[in-house]
C-alpha cells in the first residue's frame, strides 16, 4: 500500500514536457526489489520516465501522425494503470503507473505491487492503487486551489510548497493523508478535552459563535432529440455541502433531507468519510436497479462529526419524471442559408425565476457568419461572429405562457473557416442550456433548517440554501443526425 | 552557496549516474555530509542536501559500511541540532531510514541501526510538549513512520514492543494517535504472521505476544524465519487462488479480540488513506486467526460502502476478497456489484476512480468464483446486460473511458452468448460507426487511434459475426479512400488482427478490398501523398500469399509509365523505392510464376527509365534475381533473416529501410549491447619474433664487422638512425578478436566491424581506429594488428569499443573488455641497420653500455640476483629472450640481452651464472624503466623456478 516514487509533469500544448516535480521513495524502492526477486524492475532515470510516459499517455511526438508504439491497435491505456516498456516493447515492465492529468500538470506515482507479479495481480487486490489515486486526487487539488482556473504562478508556489507537504502527508512513501487546502503546513495543536481523541483529519478546534452551513444544489443533465426513434434523456444529481462551525473536538451533527410525499427516492447515496453511520435503507435505492415502489424515501438522515474546512457531506442522483426544459430544434439548409427554429417550455412545475438563464447555439465546420436574421419572443440575442455562435439570453423570467421562441436565417459567408467540431458536422447541431434556479430542487429534496440538529452547548446559527443549475443540457437538431449512443437507445 | 547547490542537486536528481561520472560517490557523499554539519549553511539548504540521501541511498552508499558510517554521522547531526529545526530534523530522519534499510544495516541489526531505533523509540515516546508549539508532534509523527517503515521493510523489528505500542495508543488522545495505531496494527500483523509459521503455536503464544512477554527462543529464531520467508512483506489477500497461513487458537482470542474492537472503534478517526490501511491489516489478521469470526467489521461495512472515498470502498472488496460468504452473503454481493457499477459512471467522481471501478467489476472478488482467478478479465456472474447497460460507451467519453467500457460492455455480450441475433453487438457496432463518422469529418490524432482500437477491440470479440466483419471492411475500404493518410493505422489493425485472430481470414479480406480499392481508382485523380500510401498498402498486400496480384502489378505499371503519369521522368527516389519495396515481395509471392512477365515489365521499365540511378540499379538487381534465379532460390535469397512471425522483413537493404519507415529509425539507430559481444585477446606473438630473430642472426657476417676499433663509428651509425623520427617508433602487437560466451545467436555473425580504441593515460599517442570485415562464431579469428606508439615506453591500459553491424543490418556499439599492453610487449629487438652482423652489434652493446654506466641523468645501472640453474637460465633465455639476445646463445659465460623500447629507450642485460646465482646486470637510459624490469624478471625467473622445482 505504498508507492515507490512520485512525478508532477507539466505538458504544454506544443509537446514540451519537463519533471516538475519527482520524489522517488528509496524504502518502498527496496521492498519492490525484495517482492519481486528476479522480475524486479528499476525505475529509470527521469528523462527516460518522462518520454515513456508520455508515449504511454499518447502525448509523445505530437507533430507525428503516427508512431506505432504510441498508436497501434493493440496497446490499449489501461488507465488508470498504465505499463511503462523500460526496455523496449514488452520488456521491463513497470506496472502501475497510475497517471492523471489536468490542464498543463500530469501527476503520476508509480505503486508497489505486495503480491505475486506472475500471474499479474488485479488492480483490485492492490491497496496502493486506490492509496495512490487518493494521493494524486488530493495533491491535485491542493496544486490547482478550489476550482478555479489554474494560473501557473500559483501552481509555481504550491509546487515549491511540495518537499514541506510530503513531510507531512507521505513522508516514506506510505500516504497518510492528502494535503488541506489552506490549512498551513505544521498542524496547529489541539489541545486535549478529556478523554476523546482528536480525529485525525481535523486539524484543530472551533471557537467561537457556532454557524452550519448547509448547501443543497442540484444539477440536471439533458439530451434532447427531438425525434420519435429517440428517447429524450435527463438526470439529476444533487450534492449536499457543508460548512460546520461548531466547537469541541468531536461535536455531533445530524443533517436530514426529506423528499414531499410523492417524490422519488433518492438514489446512489455516497457520503463524506465524517458520516458516523448510515442506515442500510439510505443504501439500497440504486439508479442501475428497477425501481420499486416500495423503496425507501427517506427522511435521510446523515449523522457526523464535521471537519473544520467545508466538505460535501453527501452525494445522491435522482430520477424525476420530466426535464425543466422542454426544447426543439430545427435548422433547415436553404441555398447559402441556414433556417433556425427553437422552442424552449419552461416546465410548470418549475418555479420561473432564474439567477440567469442563456442558450448557445454554436454553428461548426462552416464558413464565418455573415448577415444573421433572427428574431426571439423573449429575451435578446448576442452574435460573436468569430466563434460562429448565437447567445440568446433569457434573463430571469419566461413570459407568462412559460414558452419561447426564436425564429431566423443565417448565411455563412465570411471570409474563413470557422470553428471545427469533428462531432458537428452539417446538420448535427445542439443548443446548450446554461442556467441557475435559485431556490429549488427538481427532486423536491430538500433541508429543512429545523431539521439539522446539533448537539452543543451554544445554539448554532443555522443556514440552508439550495438551487438548480444546468451542465451538458443539449437540445439537438431534430432533422440532423444526432451523436445518439446505443445505451440511450435501450433504455 | 544555496543556488549552487540546488542546481547541483537538481542535475544530480535528473541524472545520478552522469551526475556521479562527473565526481566519485565517495567525495560527493564527503561534500554533502561536510555541507550538512556545516554551521554556515542555512537549513533550507539542508534539507535540500539530504534529499540524495533519502532518494538515492544505494547509490551514495555502495557499502554497508559506508551505510553505516553515513548513519553515524547523520545521527550526531540531528542530535546537535536545535529542536526548533523540525522540518531539518525530521528530514534527518527520513535520510536515516532510508541509509539504513537500503544498505541493509537495518536487516543485519548493525550497531548503528540499533541506536537509531533506539532514538526513534525514544522521541515516539516522548509525550512532552515543551514548548508547546506542536514542533515535537511534528517529529513524533514523523518519528512513528519512520518505525513503520522499518517494520515494513524487515517485518518483526518491533515485535517485542507490541504493549509498549499499545499503551502509547491508548493513551495517545491528540491525533498523533493515527500513528500509533497504523504502526501499531503493523507490528500486531507481523507478529501473528511470525506465529503462523511457527510450529506448535497458538492461543498462548498469542496472549503472551499481545501481554509483551515475548517467548525468549524468539528473539534467536526471528531471522532465520524472515530471511526464509519474503511472503511476510506481501499482501495476504490474494483472492481464491491465495492462501492464507493461520494460527489456531481455538475460539478464545478474547484479548485480540477486545484490541480489534477498539481498533475498529476509532478507525472513524483516522484519514481514509490511514483507515484504509488499518483496515487492510486488520483484515489480514483476522483472516490469519480463524477464532476471530470475520463478523467483527460489521459494524463498519455500511460506512465503508456507503463511502464516496474510492480507497476506503477498496478496504471492502479486499474484505471480500478474504472472507468471501463469511461475511457477505449472496445479498450483500448483489448490492456491492450494483454499487460498483453506479459507482463506475458516477458524475461526481473523477475519470482515473470509474476506470478503477470498472476495472474492479472485472475482477470482481465473488462468494462463487467459477474461473479460478488466474489474472484474466471475468465477468461476474450477477452482472447481466441490463445491469451493465449504463455502462455503454459513448462518443462524448474520453479514450480510455470509452475503450474501457467497450470492452467491458463486449465481454458482458460475449457472456450473455449473442451470437449476431442479439442487439448488444449491434448496439456496439453502432457506436463504432459513429465512431466512423468523427474520424472521416476529420477528427483529431487521438479521435483516429480511438477507433481504430475500438475497431480492433471489437473485431476480437465479435469477428465471427460475419454481417458486422464485413460492412467493417466495406467502411474501412471506403474511409481509407477518402482518407489514405491512415494508411498505417489499416496496416495495423490488419497485422494485429492477423497476429491475434489467426483463424479469421478478416485482415486478408480487409486487405483485399484495399487493394481492389486502390487499383480500380482513377489515376488522375491521384495525389503524391495518395500514392505514397496506395504503395504502402499494397506493399503489405504483397505480403499476403492468398492473394492474387496481377492488379496490383497493373497499377504499378500503370504509374511507371510515362503514358499516365510523370513518375519515372521525375526520378522521384522515395517513390521509386515504394514501388521497388512492393516489388521486392511480390518476389517472394507464391503465385510469383503467374506474375513473372509483367513483374519483369515494371522491373525492366524501372532499370531503363526511372530517372534516379539508385533505383535504377536496385531495380537491374531485381530484375537479374527474378530472371535469372528459381522461385526457390529467390525466396531464399530475399526471405532469409525474415522473421518468425513472417510478416516483416529483417535484413535491411536500403530500399527496404526506406520501404519500411517504421523500420527506419530502428535501423539508422545505433543500439547499445548489454555486455561485450567479442573480445581483443593477445595473440601469442613470441613464435613470430622469433623466427624473425633466427633469420637475422643467420646472416652471413660482414667484414666490416670485424674491426673493433669503430665503436665510435658503430654508434654513431646506429644513432642516426633516429634521426628519422619515425624510425623504429612503433610496436606491432598482433591480437584476435574472439567471441564471448555464447550469449546470443543474433550476434553469431558480426560485419563491418569498426573498433576504437582510446588511452587512459598519456604515455602513447592516440591510435587511430581499425576496420575488420566480419566476425564469425565458428570462423577463423581475425588477426588485428595494433600499431602502438609510446611517447614513454610504459605498460598501459586501453580501452577499447566496437560498432558493428549484424546480419538482420542493424548497428550496435559494444564496450570490449580493457586491453592491457605489459612491459613486454613493448620490447622491441635492437633496430641495427639489416647489414649489421653479430659482432657489430656486440660493440653497439659494449659501447652503450660503457656510455650508460659513464652517465648520469636518465641513466642507471642496477642488479637482480636470484637462484638458477644451469639449465634453467638456458631455457629462460631460450624462451625470453631469444629475439633481444645480442651475444651468442652457446656462449654460456655471459649472455648479453638487449631490449630497445621505442622511441628511444634501452635496457642492457649481461647475465652471468656466479656460484649459486643468476646475477643480472641492468643498465638503462631511462631509469623510470627500473621497477619495470624488475618486476618482469621476478616474473619470469619465479615461473622458471617453479618450472624447474
Amino acid at each position: 500500500m505504498s508507492l515507490r516514487a512520485l512525478w508532477i509533469i507539466s505538458y504544454e500544448k506544443d509537446g514540451n514536457a519537463s519533471i516538475r516535480f519527482s520524489r522517488r521513495f528509496s524504502t518502498v524502492e527496496h521492498r519492490a526489489k525484495c517482492l519481486a526477486g528476479p522480475s524486479y524492475v528499476a525505475v529509470p532515470e527521469e528523462s527516460v520516465v518522462l518520454q515513456l510516459l508520455l508515449t504511454e499517455l499518447g502525448l509523445s511526438d505530437p507533430d507525428r501522425s503516427f508512431v506505432a508504439l504510441r498508436d497501434d491497435c493493440l496497446h490499449r491505456q489501461r488507465s488508470p494503470a498504465l505499463e511503462l516498456h523500460v526496455d523496449g516493447p514488452g520488456k521491463g515492465i513497470l506496472w502501475p503507473m497510475l497517471a492523471i492529468s489536468q490542464g498543463p500538470l500530469i501527476l503520476a506515482c508509480l505503486c508497489l505491487v505486495d503480491a505475486p507479479l506472475e500471474p499479474r495481480p488485479p488492480l483490485a487486490n492492490l491497496l496502493s492503487v486506490s492509496q495512490g489515486l487518493s494521493l494524486l486526487a488530493g495533491l491535485q487539488t491542493f496544486l490547482f486551489g478550489s476550482g478555479s482556473k489554474p494560473d501557473s504562478e500559483g501552481i509555481a508556489s504550491r509546487l515549491a510548497m511540495l518537499p514541506s507537504i510530503l513531510l507531512q502527508v507521505c513522508p516514506l512513501g506510505t500516504p497518510l493523508d492528502v494535503p488541506v487546502l489552506g490549512a498551513s503546513n505544521t498542524p496547529t495543536v489541539p489541545v486535549p478535552a478529556g478523554n476523546q481523541k482528536q480525529p485525525a483529519w481535523k486539524t484543530g478546534v472551533h471557537r467561537g459563535r457556532a454557524v452550519v452551513n448547509v448547501a443543497l444544489k442540484e444539477t440536471v443533465r439533458s439530451m434532447q432529440y427531438g425525434q420519435r426513434s429517440r428517447q429524450d434523456l435527463w438526470d439529476v444529481y444533487g450534492t449536499v455541502t457543508c460548512k460546520c462551525e461548531v466547537e469541541g473536538v468531536l461535536p455531533n451533527v445530524t443533517v436530514t433531507l426529506t423528499l414531499p410525499p410523492n417524490g422519488s427516492p433518492l438514489q446512489d447515496i455516497l457520503v463524506h468519510p465524517c458520516v458516523t453511520s448510515l442506515d442500510s435503507n439510505i443504501l439500497t435505492a440504486c439508479s442501475v436497479d428497477n425501481c420499486d415502489g416500495s423503496a425507501f424515501s427517506g427522511p435521510y438522515k446523515f449523522p457526523f462529526s464535521p471537519p473544520l474546512e467545508p466538505f460535501r457531506l453527501c452525494s445522491y442522483t435522482s430520477q424525476v419524471p420530466v426535464p425543466p426544459i422542454l426544447g426543439s430544434y430545427q435548422l433547415r439548409e436553404e441555398e447559402n442559408q441556414l433556417c433556425v427554429s427553437v422552442n424552449l417550455k419552461l416546465h410548470e412545475s418549475v418555479k420561473n425565476s432564474f439567477e440567469y438563464c442563456e442558450a448557445h447555439l454554436p454553428f461548426f465546420n462552416r464558413d464565418l457568419m455573415g448577415a444573421v436574421d433572427v428574431k426571439v419572443s423573449s429575451g435578446q440575442v448576442d452574435t460573436s461572429k468569430e466563434k460562429n455562435l448565437l447567445v440568446w439570453t433569457l434573463g430571469q423570467r419566461f413570459p407568462k405562457s412559460r414558452e419561447v421562441k426564436m425564429e431566423g436565417r443565417i448565411t455563412f459567408s465570411g471570409p474563413t473557416p470557422g470553428p471545427t467540431d469533428p462531432i458537428c458536422t452539417q446538420l448535427t447541431a445542439y443548443v446548450k442550456l446554461y442556467f441557475k434556479v435559485p431556490d429549488i430542487t427538481l427532486s423536491g429534496c430538500c433541508v429543512d433548517q429545523h431539521s439539522v440538529q446539533v448537539y452543543s452547548a451554544a445554539k448554532p446559527r443555522i443556514v440552508t440554501s439550495r438551487d438548480l443549475q444546468s451542465k451538458e443540457y443539449f437540445i439537438w437538431n431534430s432533422t440532423g443526425c444526432a451523436p445518439v449512443s446505443s445505451v440511450q437507445m435501450m433504455l | 552557496m544555496a543556488v549552487n547547490w540546488a542546481d547541483r542537486l537538481s542535475a544530480f536528481s535528473l541524472s545520478p549516474t552522469e551526475f556521479l561520472s562527473g565526481t566519485t560517490v565517495d567525495a560527493f557523499l564527503a561534500e554533502l555530509l561536510r555541507e550538512i554539519r556545516d554551521d554556515r549553511a542555512s537549513y533550507a539548504v539542508k534539507v535540500l542536501l539530504l534529499s540524495p540521501l533519502c532518494e538515492y541511498p544505494h547509490l551514495l552508499c555502495p557499502s554497508d559500511s559506508v551505510g553505516e558510517e553515513t548513519a553515524l554521522e547523520l545521527m550526531s547531526v540531528f542530535a546537535q541540532c536545535p529542536p526548533k529545526f523540525v522540518q531539518f530534523r525530521g528530514h534527518v530522519l527520513l535520510a536515516l531510514t532510508s541509509v539504513l534499510v537500503c544498505t541493509s544495516c537495518m536487516s543485519s541489526r548493525s550497531p548503528a541501526s540499533q541506536d537509531f531505533l533506539d532514538v526513534l523509540l525514544e522521541i515516539s515516546q516522548n509525550t512532552v510538549d515543551l514548548h508547546g508549539d506542536g514542533l515535537s508532534h511534528s517529529l513524533r509523527n514523523i518519528a512513528c513512520d519512520c518505525l513503520r517503515e522499518l517494520e515494513s521493510c524487515s517485518p518483526g523489528l518491533l515485535s517485542q514492543h507490541v504493549e509498549l505500542l499499545d499503551g502509547l495508543r491508548h493513551r495517545e488522545t491528540s491525533h498523533l494517535h493515527q500513528a500509533y495505531a497504523g504502526l501499531y496494527t503493523l507490528v500486531l500483523r507481523n507478529a501473528v504472521y511470525q506465529l503462523t509459521q511457527e510450529t506448535g503455536a497458538g492461543g498462548e503464544q498469542l496472549k503472551s505476544l499481545l501481554g509483551g512477554n515475548t517467548v525468549v527462543a524468539w528473539e534467536a529464531d526471528r531471522d532465520s524465519i524472515l530471511s526464509k520467508d519474503s511472503g511476510v512483506l506481501s499482501s495476504l489477500i490474494l483472492g481464491p487462488m491465495g492462501s492464507v497461513p493461520t494460527l489456531q487458537t481455538g475460539p478464545d482470542c478474547k484479548e485480540l479480540r477486545s484490541i480489534l474492537s477498539s481498533l475498529l472503534e476509532e478507525s472513524y478517526l483516522l484519514t481514509p488513506l490511514c483507515q484504509a490501511a488499518l483496515l487492510h491489516r486488520l483484515t489480514e489478521v483476522v483472516a490469519m486467526v480463524p477464532g476471530i469470526p470475520p463478523a467483527i467489521f460489521r459494524a463498519q461495512l455500511l460506512r465503508l460502502l456507503g463511502t464516496s472515498k474510492v480507497c476506503l470502498f477498496h478496504t471492502t472488496l479486499l474484505m471480500k476478497c478474504a472472507f468471501t460468504d463469511s461475511l457477505f452473503s449472496a445479498e450483500d454481493e448483489l448490492f456491492m456489484l450494483k454499487r460498483l457499477v453506479v459507482l463506475s459512471q458516477h458524475p461526481l467522481l473523477t475519470t482515473a476512480d470509474k476506470l478503477f471501478y470498472i476495472d474492479c467489476i472485472l475482477h470482481f472478488p465473488e462468494n462463487r468464483p467459477i474461473s479460478c482467478g488466474d489474472g484474466d478479465e471475468a465477468l461476474p456472474v450477477l452482472l447481466t446486460p441490463q445491469l451493465a447497460s449504463v455502462l455503454m460507451p459513448t462518443v462524448f467519453n474520453d479514450s480510455a473511458t470509452l475503450l474501457t467500457r467497450l470492452n467491458l460492455m463486449s465481454l458482458v455480450y460475449l457472456e450473455e452468448g449473442d451470437d449476431g441475433e442479439g442487439k448488444g453487438p449491434a448496439y456496439l457496432y453502432e457506436h463504432l460507426t459513429a465512431l466512423l463518422h468523427i474520424v472521416e469529418s476529420r477528427g483529431s490524432r487521438e479521435n483516429i487511434v480511438t477507433f481504430f482500437r475500438a475497431t480492433f477491440l471489437f473485431l476480437m470479440y465479435f469477428c465471427q459475426i460475419e454481417s458486422y466483419s464485413s460492412s467493417l471492411v466495406e467502411k474501412l475500404c471506403e474511409l481509407y479512400v477518402h482518407h489514405t493518410h491512415l494508411a498505417p493505422h489499416l496496416i495495423s489493425l490488419a497485422d494485429y488482427i492477423q497476429d491475434r485472430l489467426s483463424e479469421s481470414n478478416w485482415a486478408e479480406r480487409l486487405l483485399q478490398a484495399m487493394q481492389r480499392a486502390i487499383t480500380e481508382v482513377s489515376l488522375t485523380q491521384l495525389t503524391l501523398p495518395d500514392l505514397h500510401s496506395h504503395l504502402k498498402m499494397l506493399g503489405r498486400v504483397a505480403e499476403e500469399g492468398k492473394i492474387p496480384q496481377q492488379s496490383t502489378l497493373r497499377f504499378l505499371y500503370s504509374i511507371i509509365t510515362p503514358s499516365s503519369s510523370t513518375l519515372c521522368m521525375s526520378g522521384d527516389w522515395h517513390l521509386g523505392n515504394r514501388v521497388l519495396a512492393v516489388c521486392r515481395r511480390l518476389l517472394v509471392h507464391p503465385s510469383l510464376d503467374s506474375v513473372l512477365v509483367p513483374l519483369a515489365d515494371i522491373l525492366q521499365h524501372l532499370t531503363c527509365h526511372h530517372g534516379d540511378i539508385d533505383i535504377q540499379d536496385h531495380a537491374r538487381l531485381y530484375y537479374t534475381l527474378l530472371t535469372t534465379l528459381s522461385q526457390e532460390k529467390l525466396a531464399g535469397v530475399l526471405a532469409r533473416g525474415a522473421t518468425e512471425r513472417g510478416r516483416q522483413i529483417k535484413t535491411r537493404s536500403l530500399s527496404c529501410i526506406v520501404a519500411e519507415s517504421e523500420g527506419l529509425t530502428r535501423a539508422l539507430t545505433i543500439h547499445r549491447t548489454e555486455k561485450a559481444v567479442f573480445s581483443v585477446v593477445v595473440v601469442n606473438s613470441e613464435t613470430h619474433q622469433h623466427t624473425h630473430a633466427m633469420s637475422e642472426s643467420d646472416l652471413p657476417q660482414n667484414d666490416a664487422d670485424n674491426n673493433p676499433d669503430d665503436a665510435n663509428i658503430i654508434l654513431e651509425a646506429y644513432r642516426g638512425q633516429f634521426n628519422d623520427p619515425d624510425f623504429a617508433s612503433e610496436i606491432t602487437l598482433s591480437y584476435q578478436l574472439v567471441h564471448t560466451q555464447a550469449n546470443d545467436c543474433c550476434f553469431d555473425q558480426l560485419f563491418s566491424i569498426r573498433l576504437h580504441f582510446s588511452l587512459t593515460d598519456d604515455h602513447y599517442e592516440e591510435l587511430s581506429d581499425l576496420s575488420i570485415p566480419c566476425l564469425f562464431r565458428e570462423g577463423p579469428l581475425p588477426v588485428v594488428k595494433l600499431r602502438l606508439k609510446p611517447r614513454q615506453p610504459f605498460p598501459t591500459t586501453l580501452q577499447a569499443s566496437a560498432i558493428f553491424t549484424t546480419q538482420d543490418g542493424l548497428s550496435w556499439h559494444t564496450v570490449l573488455p580493457a586491453i592491457c599492453v605489459a612491459f613486454q610487449q613493448v620490447f622491441a629487438p635492437l633496430p641495427a641497420p639489416s647489414a649489421w652482423g653479430r659482432s657489430s652489434k656486440l660493440i653497439l652493446f659494449e659501447r652503450l653500455w660503457d656510455e650508460i654506466c659513464s652517465e648520469s641523468g636518465d641513466c642507471a645501472v642496477s642488479l637482480f640476483c636470484c637462484q638458477l640453474e644451469d639449465a634453467a637460465l638456458s631455457s629462460l633465455s631460450e624462451k625470453h629472450f631469444l629475439p633481444y639476445l645480442i651475444s651468442d646463445l652457446s656462449h654460456k659465460e655471459e649472455l648479453k640481452v638487449l631490449f630497445f623500447l621505442p622511441p628511444q629507450s634501452h635496457v642492457l642485460l649481461r647475465i652471468k651464472l656466479e656460484e649459486d646465482a643468476a646475477h643480472f646486470n641492468i643498465a638503462t637510459d631511462k631509469w623510470q624503466l627500473l621497477p619495470h624490469i624488475n618486476s618482469y624478471l621476478l616474473t619470469i625467473t619465479s615461473s622458471q623456478e617453479d618450472a624447474h622445482s
